[in-house]
């Protein structure tokens, strides 16, 4: 049975005319508004918008790609078997499983609603979901070619991106319901394609969303204001966090930022390393997107909090 | 937003991306140079998945409404076609940055003029005890800045790691050459000018290059270093 909205026949519907005035305007575009679309300010915002854009796309569709495979080719019990019976084991054992995916942030979230689809204790998932994305062999090695000569600070980041992982998902299993988690629309009949068509469209639009606040705070927010507070251990330490979650850097490129804050302490730039690859705009765009909002409000400052905390005991013992 | 339309809009960006890597390098302006075929991959994948959506003709998922915001980096690259980061990003940090990864051993310069990057030069004047760059012509590459300071401005380049976002602004500060319009791409000869005794810590300051010779150029195909 055709949606009443098919399009494909009969009348064309509302969606159809929006998109022909997307192309109007791209064709128009070119001819009467580039000429005044050439702000510094705009064009800086720009570049920087469609660099996030463009370098999350590949790491996207990996992940959607992944997910639906996930979804649509490894039984559930697969799943039941791999991982602990308890969920108290599995926690762990799913950050830990992290390392072996080597992607970013912008991979891990469709995957991690693929494991949770498939039966996976959303606990699992979630733990997996944060700890992949900054514990996988790419970012290490990166972290160690960004701060050459401390060595500890690629095993500090480990160990606490870890720590926090496995923590957010052991407190998520405590205390966290089942009814925060928006349930996938899929139906169970959708196949590969239509999986990945609806995962694409749907987190490469909240990717775009966090990437327009990234691009905003990049543009607006002045670095020489961060120098002022690198003297206070907990100012620079939240001021660190703070700066990565609006930066929503790629967290196979954050280490070289961390290592170009050099007016900051060892642990405040721990804390950047750590708290990136869990909480930026772009994943709480995505996380909401994805999981819903419920979900995010309780999610991001739960995770956001416990990162600030494991990255200055870490920092203190390790670095 | 109906399937067709959907899929229409997963096309547009796969033809965007691939657009700014394969028909024009655009794509350097954004990421690094080894990121182009995880790009096109990537751009033909998203090509596709639109394509078959076409093509397949069943009944689809009404597709989410934050799926139209996909549209809006396809504008940004067909309409402002975001240039390379240049003086605006460069002069909204005052203070230099330092170079990633510098360089640990500084071979001795010995070619009558020695080209580098403005990383290297950073690294030499700032990290390197045995003063290599003392006396010697070296030839930088870069964009003008302008300066608040009198009788100076800057030659700068972005350096990323990933992506523009993550770029920082290695500068140097040129001397006894007017200032060339801003945003130009220049090729600097000079000789650094060593810090006087009780300045400013190195570091903290972009170092000073006294130069002989500024020359227009194009821009480079690759804008970061």
């Amino acid at each position: 049975m055709p949606p009443a909205d098919s399009g494909l026949k009969g009348q064309p519907s509302f969606g159809h005319w929006v998109f022909v005035a997307v192309l109007g305007l791209l064709l128009l575009g070119q001819f009467v508004y580039a000429p005044y679309l050439t702000s510094p300010a705009l064009q800086t915002w720009s570049t920087v918008f469609v660099a996030i854009c463009v370098q999350a796309l590949p790491f996207l569709v990996f992940g959607v790609l992944l997910s639906a495979a996930i979804t649509a080719f490894v039984p559930a019990s697969f799943w039941t078997r791999a991982l602990p019976k308890r969920p108290a084991l599995a926690v762990p054992v799913a950050g830990v499983a992290g390392a072996v995916l080597p992607g970013c942030e912008c991979a891990s979230v469709p995957v991690a609603s693929g494991l949770m689809s498939r039966g996976v204790t959303p606990a699992a998932a979630l733990a997996f979901l944060l700890s992949s994305p900054a514990i996988n062999p790419v970012v290490v090695v990166a972290t160690v070619v960004a701060f050459p000569g401390q060595p500890m600070m690629a095993v500090a980041r480990f160990v606490a991106s870890l720590v926090v992982a496995v923590l957010v998902g052991w407190v998520w299993l405590r205390f966290g319901k089942g009814e925060w988690l928006r349930a996938r629309r899929h139906h169970e009949h959708a196949g590969f394609a239509e999986a990945m068509r609806h995962d694409l469209l749907h987190a490469g639009g909240f990717l775009v969303v966090g990437g327009m606040a990234a691009a905003t705070m990049n543009v607006v927010v002045p670095r020489e204001w961060l120098n002022v507070l690198a003297g206070n251990l907990w100012v620079s330490v939240l001021a660190l966090a703070l700066l990565a979650v609006v930066l929503s850097i790629c967290s196979e490129a954050d280490a070289f930022v961390a290592a170009s804050l050099t007016a900051f302490s060892p642990t405040a730039r721990l804390a950047f390393l750590v708290v990136g690859p869990m909480v930026d705009l772009k994943l709480i765009a995505l996380q909401a997107g994805t999981f819903g909002r419920r979900f995010a409000v309780r999610f991001v400052p739960l995770t956001f909090s416990l990162a600030v905390l494991v990255s200055v005991v870490t920092g203190m013992v390790l670095l | 937003m109906n399937r067709l339309t959907q899929s229409l809009v997963l096309v547009l960006l796969g033809g965007a991306v691939l657009r700014i890597t394969t028909v024009s390098n655009e794509y350097l302006n954004y990421v690094k140079p080894g990121f182009r075929w995880f790009l096109i991959a990537a751009g033909a994948a998203v090509l596709v998945v639109g394509a078959v959506g076409l093509v397949k003709k069943e009944d689809g998922h009404r597709g989410p409404w934050v799926a139209w915001l996909l549209t809006l980096p396809v504008f940004a690259i067909f309409l402002i076609a975001p240039p390379p980061l240049g003086s605006y990003a460069a002069r909204s940090e005052e203070a230099p940055a330092r170079p990633v990864g510098a360089l640990t051993a500084y071979t001795p310069l010995t070619r009558p003029v020695s080209e580098m990057t403005i990383g290297e030069f950073l690294g030499r004047a700032w990290g390197d005890t045995t003063k290599s760059l003392a006396g010697k012509q070296v030839r930088l590459t870069g964009f003008a800045v302008p300066s608040k300071q009198k009788g100076q401005w800057y030659v700068a380049r972005m350096q990323i790691a990933c992506c523009a976002a993550d770029a920082v602004p290695l500068k140097v500060a040129v001397l006894g050459w007017p200032a060339p319009a801003e945003n130009q791409w220049i090729e600097v000869t000079g000789t650094w000018v060593p810090p006087k005794a009780g300045g400013p810590e190195p570091g903290t300051v972009a170092p000073e290059l006294d130069a002989t010779d500024v020359t227009e150029i194009p821009r480079p195909i690759e804008p970061y270093e």
